[in-house]
């Protein structure tokens, strides 16, 4: 994608995204954009419909109604799998490990392009997948590396710890190569020092690859500190986007999510 | 329980067992078992899909072949060889027909779904007389079968064995399916493909959102298992020389999970073994002396069966040859 003209193109847009369940609108016209190579916040109060939101724009739900527009396509209605191949790739709140597979095996199945994933392949033309495979284990192996995991490549993932877990889903996610990265609570559930590599993880591929984050966090010195753009959510509405020290000063969030308290320095 | 004893080939009796002929006659059901159940360990035990049809694709295939090559008034259709490829065809038509809109349900659903489904296609053999001439069955589809099996025979004649039981072809020919096919599903297990089966067994969402497509996958995993169901079927009506719907009643389908259990779930090779040691043990008890009834000694057999199911679901709930970590693991 061109990032031409100055300042940062989105690489994302919503508007107005609605998903009635029952009588209840979860998300209530949702209207956004995520500015490219940005880490973006996503914050507000429980049930202000981040996670549907989330679900919405990564076709685990159809939208009742809106657009979503990811890299100049439009993506809403799309599969899931059709949104992670174009590059859009989501983790999950509660983490997602298949416990019954190793953890290298965890990560190589993320990786795109493998012509060995085709059954055709396999029954027709069994070694036209090695030398892909033999890259991937490659790469998952640096990734791990990375994420200080390699020495538990061979374990079940069901063998890992709730902040490993994170860790790996995380590299997972990595392994896709994807453009835009979507983080529901990414933090939830793991110990500081772990976080913290999170973090430092999340502002170096941003840095090296240009990814784009957008992640859940209910951790207020989190946003403060490590997003550039913080959006807020409340009642399925999107109630105000902006740096982190605006939104920290805006009366609708601090009535809306804060209850009137001030957010502490 | 008493509908297996169809099963058993026509003319063992009690004091067969010192015959050869019977313990072949034993084999050829454990390898036609081995194949059936095959299929069942690819969708239940790699791809996480509770396909309780099993026998429903078997007596598709089955029904197929037999009306392929016969015709109403006892002549001959289409050549065997030929049908039996077209059988399989229909089969896997059939199992993506079912899989398109079951395989959407959730999985219990799907079970139930695949049950009714396997249950519709024996009641439809058995009412619609014109084409599957109803309970009496199709009959002399296996001419074809019987010339190669001679030539088989009277090779192995030639090299020596001169008093090769009858049965001793099909017995061979079985077994050298279910070990190739054996081998070749692990193979396939051990792809990105496969890698990709048992990802969306442990989590579907978390595949989808990789960005695989997992109901493609579903659809290949039940297509592939209702493949080796049709050529079990084919082998168990050669075996047996007629197709008539009490050969497919659902207690085929649990046969097959019970080789499936017994075996270990999510290893192929556990199949041929679970499959082996159940026949081995239903079987062998025909020979338990006892002042009974045939009756009753048939159903002392399948409560012995059972029992040594469940003392191995006790003492080792993982089955013979699977993993005690990965069933932890599944919570």
């Amino acid at each position: 994608m061109s990032s031409g003209n100055g300042g940062r193109p989105a690489i994302f847009e919503a508007e107005g995204i609605v998903k009635q369940f029952g009588g209840i609108r979860a998300v209530n016209g949702a209207t956004m954009h995520v500015e490219e190579k940005s880490i973006t916040a996503l914050i507000g109060p429980n049930g202000a419909g981040k996670t549907t939101f989330f679900n919405l724009i990564t076709g685990f739900y159809r939208p009742d109604a809106g657009r979503a527009v990811f890299a100049g396509r439009e993506i809403q209605g799309r599969p899931p799998y059709v949104i992670a191949n174009l590059g859009m790739v989501r983790t999950f709140q509660i983490t997602k490990a298949l416990a019954r597979m190793p953890v290298i095996d965890n990560m190589m199945l993320a990786a795109p392009d493998q012509p060995g994933e085709n059954l055709a392949n396999v029954i027709f033309r069994p070694f036209s997948w090695r030398k892909r495979e033999a890259e991937v284990r490659e790469q998952a192996m640096e990734l791990l590396d990375s994420f200080n995991l390699a020495r538990l490549a061979d374990e079940y993932a069901g063998t890992l710890s709730g902040g490993q877990r994170k860790l790996l889903e995380l590299a997972r996610a990595l392994m896709a190569r994807p453009r835009f990265l979507l983080l529901d609570e990414p933090m939830a559930g793991i110990n500081p020092t772990l976080g913290r590599r999170l973090l430092d993880h999340m502002q170096r591929l941003r840095a090296e690859e240009g990814v784009t984050f957008l992640f859940i966090e209910h951790d207020m010195e989190v946003v403060m500190n490590h997003s550039d753009r913080v959006i807020v959510m409340a009642e399925g509405k999107v109630i105000a986007d902006g740096e982190p020290h605006e939104v920290r000063q805006d009366k609708t969030v601090i009535d809306a999510y804060l209850g009137g308290a001030v957010v502490s320095q | 329980m008493t509908e297996l004893l169809p099963l058993v080939p026509v003319g063992v009796t009690f004091d067969a067992f010192t015959d050869i002929d019977f313990w072949i006659s034993v084999g050829i059901l454990a390898g036609i078992y081995t194949i059936f159940a095959l299929g069942l360990q690819l969708n239940v035990g790699f791809t996480g899909i509770q396909n309780f049809g099993q026998v429903g694709f078997m007596a598709i295939a089955a029904y197929s072949m037999a009306i392929l090559t016969t015709t109403p008034d006892g002549g001959e259709g289409i050549n065997f060889w030929i049908s039996l490829p077209l059988s399989v065809l229909i089969t896997i038509g059939f199992a993506l027909l079912v899989g398109l809109p079951s395989l959407r349900l959730r999985a219990d659903y799907f079970a139930i779904a695949t049950i009714a489904l396997a249950e519709s296609v024996r009641l439809i053999a058995l009412n619609a007389r014109g084409l599957t001439n109803g309970a009496q069955g199709i009959f002399g589809f296996d001419r074809s079968w019987d010339d190669f099996t001679d030539g088989i025979r009277d090779f192995i004649v030639d090299i020596g064995w001169t008093d090769v039981p009858n049965i001793f072809p099909l017995f061979l020919v079985t077994w050298v399916l279910a070990i190739g096919l054996t081998i070749a599903l692990s193979r396939m297990q051990r792809t990105p493909w496969g890698r990709v089966l048992r990802a969306i067994r442990e989590d579907e969402d978390a595949a989808r959102a990789l960005g695989k497509n997992a109901f493609s996958y579903k659809l290949q995993s039940l297509a592939l298992s209702a493949t080796l169901a049709a050529i079990a079927g084919f082998l168990f009506v050669i075996n047996i020389k007629f197709v008539v719907p009490d050969s497919f009643l659902p207690i085929v389908t649990f046969t097959g999970y019970a080789v499936l259990i017994l075996g270990g779930l999510a290893n192929y090779w556990g199949v041929a073994v679970g499959s082996i040691i159940l026949w081995t043990i239903l079987e062998g008890l025909r020979f338990m002396d006892l002042p009974l009834e045939e009756t009753q000694i048939a159903a002392l057999r399948f409560i012995l069966l059972n029992l040594t199911l469940i003392l191995l679901l006790a003492f080792r709930p993982q089955g013979i040859l699977g993993k005690r970590e990965e069933m932890v693991l599944g919570e």
